[in-house]
């Protein structure tokens, strides 16, 4: 044990030698992290909304209710009720999320047995929002949908009814009776609702802001740089000799390859110690979670320098394995949420982001920084990146005596 | 002490060392003594444990390299022919990570530093990085970094290959002084004024195979007291080694189109008569070179080649 602390004394001592390299490992997650934070300034600003723009062709009490649901307290929508020509050249304009047309015939259609067809033209040059728009849409139409198949038979005759004048009061009483009737039928499936739902607010009520959802990416593109920069150094001592000399001392190999995952650790231990006491002072992380997060990020980034020095001694030259990590390194930087966060990034992306190794390192930080994680969460993560870990240094072990000698 | 005994190592179809054998004794230099490609690196690998010798048995101070290698490795001190220091550290900081993973450590490590900075004539350098020093630097650096821990059998793979002469001297200098405290070396090189120079024992080794062993004397008896010619010029190799076999005492070691080699008693006497007889087998001789009996010539004589093809 002595020797593998000489060794990672030895390596961090030569990691001091050269400024340059450390300052990149540091300085370019920061560098990027504030430029994506300078040009996502806008994240704390209000929430964007859609602008949805209403011609009411049909002009009768029910589709009256469309404003009224869709009130600007409720829902992300601003309705504006405008005529079907100026609604056409604005929707045209890029000036709207979308432009809702209700049909003449609508209300006939939902408590009557036809059809009307609402039209919904969407902005191309936004993306979210309308998706937005259309899915409340489609709830509505459900909704319309499954009243229509409960309540038909009071429905037909509010159909039947004058188009004019007060409807007579037998007609509204029977009406009344006929939909008491329904309820009172549904009453069984409805009271108690079979479903409950229940609503959890996390802890962390306060939604994070930017900084706080890029800090634990910052961190890992960080500890990516670690890896990737320190794994390459079985290279440099083979080309150096020292890897040979090394191997005709009394030390084994897996001893050496230890102290060069200790180094690695030491180094991401005080560049993670760095991240979370300016997440204490910046984003007011409670002190209780940092020993936690920092053992984590040790632990990950420990197990990433192991992957990564087995692809550089299966290398055939420095060049080549240099290119190779490159090549590993970068995708699993922008796929696992070490260089955008997983909340900026399309959800098949995150999808296979969150079960590369580092994508398990950051969801994980993530939560042990702002969130609730049981032990049982973090414990399976730590097997999924440990197991490759471990197979990987053992791999490396067998193999450094003959990459040396190579 | 260290004791080898038949050890083969083979890469697929190539042997690079074949069934050697020696033994050296405590306090004394070891030569062995080969071209580029004998088999010398590969032998020191093997005994150094960085290759598994494919048969044979190896042992320093008692221990079996193969079945109890760290124990003799922990006896091992080893200078390699290539450069094998952190160029990023200083010196003291390089003297201090060897001799730690040979497991000296704390007052002790210190002070052997500060005796091996001393003993390679860098105490005043002693904190500057490696980078910063010269060829000959690096190499008595590179030897130091072999004796931090005072090993009992010490390998040299050709260590003063491309140093400069006065580097050189400093570091046989450095042996000796070694071999004297009681240390076992085993030194390998190219070149043949080294060996006779230093080393009290020499094998001498070609494409992996120990040629001939013993004491400089007893190598040069093998020899006898033949001097060797060699003639460069154009030959009918044939012709020439017939013509030759007239002339008395005359024996060629090798013929080809451009060299002759040939040994013989009292040469300065017998050139008029070789000259003649080639002339009259048709050669043409541009130039002649006589060698007294030395290392160089017992190894023509075994092998028909010059230590440096």
């Amino acid at each position: 044990m002595r020797f593998v602390l000489v060794a990672a004394a030895k390596d961090i001592r030569r990691r001091m030698a050269d400024p340059a390299a450390l300052s990149i490992w540091i300085g370019l997650p920061l560098l990027l992290g504030g430029l994506l934070s300078f040009v996502s300034s806008g994240a704390s600003e209000a929430p964007p909304r859609a602008r949805v723009l209403l011609v009411d062709q049909d002009n009768t009490a029910l589709s009256a209710l469309f404003p009224t649901a869709v009130r600007p307290g409720n829902t992300p929508i601003d309705l504006e009720e405008v005529a079907l020509d100026e609604g056409r050249r604005r929707i045209d304009a890029g000036e709207a999320t979308a432009l809702l047309v209700i049909p003449a015939g609508f209300q006939d259609a939902v408590v009557g047995t036809g059809s009307a067809r609402l039209r919904l033209v969407t902005n191309p040059a936004e993306r979210v929002l309308p998706a937005m728009v259309r899915q409340m849409l489609e709830v509505v139409v459900e909704g319309a949908f499954y009243g229509r198949q409960l309540f038909s038979e009071p429905l037909s005759r509010i159909a039947r009814s004058p188009q004019s004048g007060p409807a007579p009061d037998a007609d509204v009483a029977a009406i009344a009776v006929d939909i008491n009737q329904r309820l009172t039928e549904l009453q069984g499936v409805l009271l108690p609702p079979v479903i409950t739902l229940s609503v959890k607010t996390g802890s962390g009520s306060q939604p994070l802001n930017f900084g706080q959802l890029f800090l634990p990416g910052m961190l890992f593109m960080a500890f990516l740089f670690i890896a990737q920069g320190m794994s390459v150094d079985v290279w440099d001592e083979k080309q150096e000799g020292t890897l040979r000399r090394l191997l005709t001392t009394p030390q084994s190999a897996g001893r050496l390859l230890l102290g060069k995952l200790v180094a690695g650790i030491a180094v991401a231990s005080i560049v993670a110690c760095a991240g979370l006491l300016g997440a204490v002072a910046l984003f007011d992380l409670a002190w209780s979670r940092v020993p936690v997060a920092l053992l984590w990020c040790a632990y990950v980034c420990g197990a990433l320098l192991a992957m990564l020095t087995l692809l550089h001694l299966f290398a055939r030259s420095q060049r080549g394995s240099e290119m190779l990590s490159g090549v590993v390194t970068f995708p699993l930087m922008m796929l696992g949420g070490s260089f955008f966060p997983f909340e900026a990034m399309p959800a098949w992306m995150v999808a296979v982001g969150r079960w590369t190794p580092n994508g398990l390192g950051v969801t994980r930080l993530k939560d042990l920084l702002y969130g609730d994680v049981s032990a049982t969460a973090i414990g399976l993560a730590a097997v999924g990146i440990g197991i490759p870990a471990v197979l990987a240094f053992v791999l490396s072990w067998r193999r450094l005596r003959s990459f040396a000698n190579a | 002490m260290i004791d080898v005994q038949q050890l083969r190592k083979q890469y697929g179809d190539l042997v690079a060392v074949d069934d050697v054998s020696f033994r050296a004794e405590k306090g004394s230099i070891f030569g062995l003594l080969g071209p580029n490609g004998a088999g010398k690196t590969t032998t020191i690998s093997c005994i150094s444990g960085l290759l598994k010798p494919t048969s044979g048995r190896i042992t320093v101070s008692g221990h079996d390299v193969v079945t109890d290698g760290p124990a003799a490795r922990r006896h091992l001190g080893i200078v390699p022919q290539e450069l094998a220091l952190y160029s990023d550290l200083s010196a003291a900081a390089n003297l201090e990570f060897w001799g730690s993973a040979y497991g000296v450590t704390g007052e002790p490590l210190r002070r052997r530093v500060a005796e091996v900075l001393a003993l390679i004539g860098l105490a005043d350098r002693g904190k500057d990085h490696t980078s910063t020093f010269s060829g000959g630097m690096k190499r008595r650096l590179n030897f130091g970094c072999g004796i931090v821990h005072n090993p009992k059998v010490l390998l040299l793979d050709e260590p003063t290959a491309g140093v400069d002469p006065q580097s050189r001297v400093r570091l046989l200098e450095l042996v000796r002084e070694q071999a004297r405290a009681g240390t076992t070396v085993i030194y390998t090189t190219h070149y043949m004024e080294e060996a006779q120079d230093l080393c009290d024992r020499i094998a001498i080794v070609d494409r992996g195979k120990l040629l001939a062993m013993g004491t400089l004397d007893e190598l040069r008896r093998m020899v006898g007291e033949k001097d060797l010619v060699r003639l460069a010029g154009r030959f009918d190799p044939a012709a020439a080694t017939r013509a030759l076999e007239a002339v008395d005492d005359v024996k060629v070691l090798s013929a080809a189109a451009d060299v002759l080699t040939i040994a013989t008693v009292g040469a300065s006497r017998k050139l008029p008569a070789i000259f003649t007889t080639l002339a009259s087998a048709g050669s043409d001789i541009h130039e002649t070179t006589l060698s007294v009996p030395s290392l160089e010539s017992l190894f023509i004589t075994l092998t028909g080649r010059e230590l440096r093809e």
